[in-house]
């Protein structure tokens, strides 16, 4: 079995600025999405599907909403004996300040990949979403004998082209050059953030790394490396985003109204999981009108909700009107109340009869726990 | 073992035959509820939230389904290192085995299991009925009377008294008699099936009743009378809440669609009494540009584009454009087909309604005698363009009809 010879290493805090409204008391990794799930649960899953059960979670700040989302790692079946979820707090390597990328963080979390027995390690960036089938990625990174094997994808929609690497692939679909254009073409393959590691070699680069002070894994670890390591694409052909700034994040949420992505995202074989809250089955009132929304349990709506994403126990009260929103857990839209184009975070209230709109380019954003 | 104070044993082995092809493959208390329960959350979640963490759960018929829903008890928090949930199917000894005979039967076979814990009290339920219920309340009140059992009543009308068992009490609370179903009802005080018992006089009726060779080893028939005969105190205790019996194809449907009767108090988003579940990793619902969805209860993975009124999605189901479901529950991985339409009907799991059949009729449209909840079993197919009636029930597929 191919399963237990993978363990994982999640970034859980990597690149937390690029949807900074969102990740100002919670890391990157424990950002709400799609109505019940947190980002690192599409990560989760994908590992677990793959039978991967030992997984190393690389944490920096803010990092308390993510552990009460973890727990024990049940709802993953990650509350295991052997393995399981080991979250890896900030290790302070340079003994003067907390790690600053993605080299430091992996030197931070060297006990952990010293430890692990497993030939292969899975490096996963937790703002991907997509359902990807690691297994495939592992055999094809074992069946082409490579050192590194890059999870990229053809044609991926990136608004921030900064820290998406764009890949040059051969024939043999080794990478040959990397780059990070600017300018997105239909047909650029880039990284999705999620890579396959003989362990070994992992340890190796990275000392490597840590000791010539190397900054990314796009940089200092792929590209760098290119002509003296086997770097092969794997790659993944159906829906993928990548949260690289707050418009992804919005796209990413209403794609989810299009049934195929669902499909893409969704499937039997492979679920997504994740925390589970008890909540009742939703409720919709005598004079509900729901129309092309996505509606997690728990909801009561009494009024009218038109192309949104609703998270779990959300509260639309009667008259009420909510268009091109995404209102997470728990938000309350008082009687009468109008909101359009508006990003709400959790347990906000939006009092009787109030008005708020933003545009398709700026949404109005509601913070946590906040009252309008 | 550590002592418990209180352990409970929960009788999930009866058929259930009154309902039909719902529990053709299934025991009743895996029967689904509500969207995304089955009948057993009730006495799981009322024995977490009632702080009794040790359950004895006696199966008998059709075992597979139920065992692999309780599984751990996890979802419940009765997945524990001292008790817990335990399955208990009869089993064979030295001298063979038998059977679970009757109610006390099931409980006698299992004295064993009880003695383990040593505990004070036994907490006998049933796993049929909907209800919200504080059983620490119910055993304190036994502990301060010092009864030997105490049974939970509803008061119910005259009418309806004659459907139960009813206890005829002293002011004080205390039965002196016990009647099964009496034609002339002497009180409106219904049992409803729990009891509490101290152990130590559990235990003796209980080896006293299997010792009668005549006894049908019933708690209702047979234990209690002993017991009162005896002159035991007997207590009753009285709950004023919702609960409802749901052993027939007609108090399935209601009590499903009391969850959706806004003067019907049963709030299952109650955040100090939750009703847990063991629940599938599916995404939420999809409701759709061209559906049309009022006074309904919908649940994750539901993919929604057709017409719902006052009835209850069960997780998974499919409900396509111009298909109209009314005052129906359709259970998980149900689909119902374009121009379909489903009224007053329980569609079981993973049935498939295919295009413009039609499922069920409303009361107004036929004689009040031939009206009644139709129910499509699980895993059937009702074929494009068929009819079915009110009433019927559907154990084969039905053929398409032109």
């Amino acid at each position: 079995m191919i399963s237990s010879s993978v363990a994982g290493i999640v970034f859980a805090n990597a690149h937390d600025e690029t949807i900074a409204k969102l990740t100002q008391k919670r890391s990157i990794a424990s950002v709400p999405f799609g109505g019940r799930y947190r980002l690192i649960d599409f990560c989760l899953s994908n590992l677990v599907n793959a039978g991967v059960s030992n997984i190393g979670i690389i944490t920096k700040e803010k990092y308390r909403s993510l552990m009460d989302h973890l727990g024990s790692g049940m709802h993953w079946d990650l509350d295991r004996k052997s393995g399981g979820i080991r979250i890896l707090p900030p290790f302070n390597v340079s003994r003067v300040r907390l790690y600053q990328n993605h080299v430091e963080a992996l030197y931070g979390a060297m006990d952990f990949m010293t430890r692990c027995k497993e030939k292969y390690i899975v490096v996963y960036d937790a703002r991907t979403v997509a359902n990807i089938d690691i297994k495939a990625v592992v055999k094809q990174h074992i069946n082409t004998n490579a050192d590194i094997t890059v999870v990229c994808r053809k044609g991926l929609k990136i608004t921030n082209g900064d820290n998406t690497m764009a890949l040059d692939v051969n024939k043999e679909g080794r990478i040959v050059l990397t780059g990070f254009p600017q300018k997105i073409a239909a047909d650029d393959v880039r990284s999705m953030g999620v890579y396959v590691f003989n362990r070994e070699k992992l340890i190796e680069i990275v000392k490597e790394s840590y000791r010539t002070g190397g900054d990314t894994i796009n940089d200092d670890i792929i590209s760098a490396n290119l002509d003296n390591l086997k770097i092969m694409a794997y790659e993944h052909k159906n829906y993928a985003e990548i949260m690289d700034c707050p418009k992804a994040y919005r796209r990413a949420n209403f794609e989810l109204l299009d049934a195929n992505v669902r499909k893409d995202l969704f499937n039997n074989e492979r679920p997504i999981y994740t925390k589970t809250r008890d909540d009742m089955p939703t409720r919709y009132g005598v004079d509900s009108c729901v129309k092309n929304s996505l509606i997690a349990e728990g909801c009561v709506i009494e009024g009218t909700v038109k192309n949104s994403v609703l998270f779990r126990g959300v509260k639309v009260e009667k008259g009420a009107v909510v268009e091109n929103c995404i209102l997470m857990q728990g938000v309350t839209v008082g009687e009468n109340a109008v909101l359009d184009n508006v990003i709400s975070d959790k347990n906000a209230s939006v009092g009787a009869g109030m008005v708020a709109k933003g545009t398709e380019e700026k949404e109005f954003f509601i913070e946590k726990n906040q009252k309008i | 073992m550590i002592k418990k104070k209180c352990v409970a044993m929960l009788l999930a082995g009866g058929q259930g035959s009154r309902l039909g092809v719902l529990t053709g493959k299934i025991a009743k208390p895996a029967v689904p509820y509500g969207g995304k329960y089955r009948i057993i959350d009730f006495p799981l979640s009322n024995c977490t939230n009632s702080g009794i963490d040790t359950v004895g759960i006696l199966t008998q018929y059709k075992p597979l389904e139920l065992n692999d829903y309780v599984g751990s008890g996890k979802p419940w928090d009765l997945d524990r290192l001292n008790g817990g949930v335990h399955i208990l199917p009869p089993y064979q000894g030295q001298k063979g085995g038998d059977w679970y005979k009757g109610t006390a039967n099931a409980i006698y076979q299992n004295l064993e299991f009880i003695e383990r814990y040593n505990p004070e009290y036994v907490l006998i339920l049933s796993g049929d009925h909907i209800y919200k219920m504080d059983y620490s309340k119910m055993i304190e009140q036994h502990e301060q009377t010092g009864a030997a059992c105490t049974i939970s009543v509803l008061e119910v009308s005259l009418e309806e008294a004659s459907r139960f068992g009813i206890m005829n009490t002293n002011e004080d609370g205390s039965i002196y008699e016990f009647e099964e179903k009496p034609k002339v009802p002497k009180s409106q005080l219904a049992s409803m099936g729990i009891y509490v018992f101290t152990w130590e006089k559990l235990k003796k009726y209980l080896t006293e009743d299997d010792a009668n060779p005549d006894s049908d080893n019933d708690f209702g028939k047979n234990v209690i009378p002993l017991m009162l005969n005896n002159g035991e105190l007997m207590m009753v205790y009285r709950f004023n809440d919702y609960w409802k019996d749901v052993g027939t194809v007609d108090s399935l449907w209601e009590a499903n669609l009391d969850l959706l009767n806004p003067r019907i108090d049963l709030n299952l988003s109650d955040k100090d009494w939750r009703i847990y579940s063991r629940t599938v990793a599916l995404p939420p619902q999809y409701i759709a540009d061209t559906a049309e969805v009022e006074h309904s209860l919908v649940t994750d993975g539901c993919e929604v584009a057709g017409k719902l009124d006052y009835s209850i999605l069960f997780e998974n189901v499919t409900v396509e454009q111009d298909a109209t479901v009314e005052y129906s529950l359709v259970m998980p991985g149900a689909v119902i087909k374009k121009g379909a339409k489903v009224k007053y009907a329980i569609i079981a799991e993973d049935v498939v309604v295919e295009e413009n059949a039609t499922v069920g009729c409303d009361p107004t449209e036929i004689a009040r005698d031939d009206f009644g909840i139709t129910v499509i079993g699980s895993g059937i197919k009702v074929g494009r363009g068929a009819k079915v009636g009110a009433k019927e029930m559907i154990t084969e597929d039905v053929k398409e009809e032109a």
